[in-house]
């Protein structure tokens, strides 16, 4: 208990060092430019800045002050994402068991998985929203694509990774595939499921973001870049830049959480190395 | 410990720093060249002649376009004075030209040209420390924002097409009239742009709508003039270039009888057509929500399209998905797109027409610190 | 021996297949996109998804041009891959070594892989601006960072797991022999992590391509693969679009395969 209490202590304190010496960076880095740049709002601005703005009451567009105006096109992207995600995180893992199970999946779609995540957004965009016909959908099913690679070749990696001596253990004791795979292979496979988890969740909000930007409408990217092109103060750019970084460490470290709940030999793992 | 940790934290953060670029350290001397040559031109720009202006922006490669089919006017304007047509690219912010990496940057009058002058929200207030080469001046003008629909669409639809056209055409004479109450319908519309700067876009593409490239006034709104739309024609064939070369044969085969159909512009201001055959239509502008295309929101909120029966929804864009590709795959009905925009559209074998050309003379010009 | 020779020809049998397979699916949709099924099923007209010969055709009308546009783009991947998967990699002995204090350097570095790249290549951008004076080389200069930070995340993460989850009691044995820190890092550590190395670099190759090609669409120097993608697809001009994109999948390609052979090498060599 005291070892754990510790060990939060600990990490509260380092995760605030962290955010402290990054301050300090930014702010020297802010300092700088304010001082060479006639423009250094556009460049680096002080957080001081950035803080003002987010707590401003000015209106950007009539009704909504910029916070208000970044958290509703968030909240669009967000929802995108999650819904981008959860597929992508099915169709990796289903692929994924595919895989291990069907050699000859493997060998046909593996090299063609890879070769979807290189085909660029904006080439594979026109043909999903020429079969979508809806936006919306087309930018949900553009973030699945981008998601499900790492979740599947992580997961993979995790069924490969099963110790040979505890795969022919199962079998000795003739277990069925159902069983080898429910009693061995999916528990062993988890923590690089996570893994993968761990980089596809924020990767599911930057595509998320990115795919916004194909078209006009409501969204963090839409936001991004009309705040890049339009009379709008820069410094709605910079929350978005801050929000989004702040929305993908939250996602990975959701799934860190997730994984902490769901997998008690991690915690044991973790004590050990103490 | 944690002394330890430090010593790892600065060998890392040097990492960074020679990451960050090994010239950093050699860069301070460069801004400072750079400072004082922006000094010397600006002391001897003040006589510089427009034609001297490009020239030695252009062999100092600091020219800027944003590119993607909005260069062929400064292409062709590098050209006329015997220059490379490379150009720098902006991202569509100014900060290429506010921190003199671009020197002569390409603005839109009505937008661009507004933020570098104005000091309202995102603008960079220069005032009138700046100056502007114009394209319609220089004879390399190309036309702009325009509408169009696929040729398919149009026979298949042409009263749809018909009464769009009469329907927007009166949003526009009425923007036009009444610029700041345009300007506040777009604002409401779900801009997000500044009121400010909304009204000065009003204003400036007012110009555009009513003045021809000689600066004539243009009484007929949406118009298609023969010797313009030649122009643009013959300057796309020259500055466009593709990599396809069956997209490249085809565009230099191209006529105006190919891109534009005068019928349903004469047919709308006639007044003369029927019920719309498809009533729910959507429109995809070029860009984002602005006064740009402060026309078509005027006629939906004044309800000009619900007198002629239609129902219609603005797409805004901006995006990487053109308005092009989403009129061609049938997503949306209409567009607005730049006429050589269309041109290199049909030459890859899309099938698009133009049904009314909005601006009767081009909003580029070329921005420059006096 | 008979088992050795069984082995072997298993092995052959695994290696042809796994090239053959795939291959013969290539094909396979080859031939159904070029016949236009693939278009049929799609919904989409030959503009926008135009027959693999013409792509070709293309490609190969434009040699010169791509290749100058390609050996940009390269120089950009490997940098960036190269000094991310280093960040990366470092970040990740740095919090094995500093297990409370290190671990915010991984977060830190997802920090900034958390960030869009549309938001980062325009942050770039401007903050290389004093790099040099010649914008060619200070927007490569920016792509490159670009795609280093998002090598670095993957690269930190997977490489973290590699060093610190050893097999059971080897970091005791390790403790029993009274072996220093680098001792344990150069005789378990280092070798656990390389399976985990190429896992991460599954990720951040692809990702690295994709990331080389966006940041070009904001580079301030036109150049490069993903340039010439956004400036024909924005131009509606999808065959030579396509043609881009094709070369941008062959990178891809290409340094995946090579990255499974360094795989096989490496992995060979670390069970021996």
């Amino acid at each position: 208990m005291s070892v754990l209490k510790r060990l939060s202590k600990s990490k509260y304190f380092n995760t605030v060092l962290w955010i402290v010496i990054l301050i300090i960076v930014w702010e020297i880095g802010a300092t700088v430019v304010a001082a060479t740049k006639r423009s250094p709002e556009n460049i680096l601005p002080h957080l001081s800045g950035i803080i003002e703005s987010v707590v401003s009451k000015d209106t950007i567009n009539g009704s909504q002050t910029a916070v208000q105006m970044v958290l509703e096109n968030a909240k669009a992207t967000i929802s995108r994402a999650l819904v981008g995600f959860g597929i992508g995180t099915a169709l990796g893992f289903v692929l994924a068991l595919f895989m291990s199970r069907f050699k000859t999946v493997e060998k046909i779609a593996f090299p063609y998985l890879m070769i979807i995540q290189m085909i660029p957004i904006l080439g594979m965009a026109p043909l999903i929203f020429a079969i979508t016909q809806d936006i919306s959908k087309s930018r949900i099913i553009i973030a699945a694509i981008l998601t499900f690679y790492p979740v599947a070749t992580n997961t993979l990696a995790g069924f490969k990774a099963v110790e040979k001596e505890k795969h022919e253990l199962m079998i000795s004791y003739a277990a069925s595939k159902f069983q080898l795979y429910t009693k061995t292979m999916i528990p062993s496979c988890i923590p690089y499921f996570f893994t993968g988890l761990k980089i596809s969740a924020p990767m599911a909000i930057t595509a998320s973001i990115l795919v916004d930007t194909l078209q006009g409408g409501i969204g963090l990217g839409c936001l991004l870049s009309q705040a890049l092109k339009g009379a709008m103060s820069r410094y709605v750019f910079w929350q978005i830049v801050f929000l989004s970084a702040f929305i993908g460490i939250f996602s990975f470290l959701l799934m860190g959480i997730i994984e902490y709940i769901l997998c008690p030999y991690k915690r044991k793992g973790n004590k050990q190395e103490e | 410990m944690k002394k330890r940790a430090f010593t790892t934290i600065t060998a890392l953060g040097l990492t960074a720093v020679m990451l960050a670029g090994c010239g950093s350290s050699s860069s301070s001397g460069d801004t400072a060249k750079n400072d004082n040559t922006a000094e010397e031109t600006t002391d001897s720009s003040a006589e510089m002649t427009d034609e001297e202006r490009i020239i030695s922006a252009a062999q100092e490669g600091k020219v800027g376009n944003w590119g993607l089919g909005n260069e062929y006017e400064i292409q062709a304007l590098l050209t006329k004075y015997g220059q490379s047509t490379d150009y720098l690219v902006e991202d569509f912010t100014m900060d290429g030209f506010d921190d003199d990496s671009i020197t002569l940057a390409s603005a839109m009058t009505y937008n661009e040209l507004g933020l570098v002058k104005n000091d309202y929200e995102g603008g960079y207030g220069y005032g009138d420390s700046v100056g502007i080469i114009d394209m319609n001046d220089e004879g390399v003008a190309m036309l702009e924002d325009n509408l169009f629909c696929t040729k398919e669409f149009a026979e298949a639809n042409p009263n749809t097409v018909k009464a769009f056209v009469a329907a927007s055409l009166k949003g526009w004479e009425y923007a036009c009239e009444n610029p700041e109450e345009a300007a506040q319908i777009v604002y409401e519309a779900g801009s997000s742009v500044s009121s400010d700067h909304q009204a000065y876009m009003a204003s400036e593409v007012k110009k555009l709508v009513e003045t021809d490239m000689n600066g004539n006034t243009v009484t007929e709104i949406g118009k298609m003039d023969e010797d313009a739309m030649q122009q643009t024609l013959d300057l796309a064939k020259q500055y466009i270039k593709l990599d396809d070369s069956a997209a490249a044969a085809k565009l230099q085969t191209l006529t105006l009888d190919d891109i534009r159909d005068t019928s349903y512009w004469e047919a709308a201001t006639a007044g003369d057509f029927g019920t719309p055959e498809k009533t729910d239509i959507k429109v995809q502008m070029k860009w984002l929500p602005q006064c740009q295309f402060m026309g078509y929101y005027v006629a939906k909120a004044k309800g000009f399209y619900d007198e002629v029966g239609l129902n219609v929804d603005i797409i805004s864009g901006g995006g990487d998905i053109g308005e092009t590709t989403a009129v061609q795959n049938g997503t949306v009905d209409f567009g607005v797109t730049w006429v050589s925009n269309l041109i290199s559209a049909d030459a890859a074998g899309m099938d698009l027409v133009e049904v009314a050309q909005i601006y009767q003379r081009s909003g580029l010009v070329l921005v420059y610190k006096k | 021996m008979s088992e050795k020779a069984l082995k072997r020809k298993k092995i052959d049998f695994n290696s042809v297949s796994s090239v053959l397979y795939p291959v013969l699916f290539g094909i396979l949709i080859f031939v159904l996109w070029e016949c236009g099924v693939l278009n049929t099923v799609l919904k989409t007209d030959t503009n926008i998804l135009p027959a693999p010969t013409r792509i070709a055709g293309i490609m190969s009308e434009n040699s010169s041009k791509i290749s100058e546009n390609l050996s940009a783009t390269m120089t950009v991947i490997i940098w960036g891959l190269i000094a991310g998967s280093f960040l990366g990699y470092m970040a990740a002995v740095f919090a094995t070594r500093f297990p409370n204090f290190g671990k915010g350097a991984l977060t830190v570095l997802s920090v900034f892989n958390a960030i869009p790249i549309v938001a980062l290549a325009p942050v770039f951008n401007n903050w290389t601006k004093d790099v040099s004076s010649e914008a060619s080389v200070r927007s490569t200069v920016a792509k490159i960072l670009v795609v280093t930070v998002v090598c670095a995340a993957s690269m930190s993460i997977n490489a973290y797991r590699g060093l610190t989850e050893l097999k059971p009691f080897s970091l005791d044995l390790m403790k029993s022999y009274a072996a220093d820190n680098m001792t344990v890092f150069k005789k378990l550590r280092f070798h656990n992590s390389i399976p985990y190395i190429f896992t991460a670099l599954k990720v951040s190759v692809p990702s690295s391509v994709i990331t080389a090609l966006v940041s070009e669409y904001f580079a301030e120097y036109r150049m490069g693969i993903g340039r010439q993608i956004r400036d024909n697809i924005s131009i509606a001009q999808y065959s030579a679009g396509w043609a881009y994109i094709a070369v941008a999948c062959l990178i891809g390609i290409l340094m995946y395969i090579i990255l499974i052979i360094f795989e096989g090498i490496f992995t060979k060599r670390h069970r021996k």
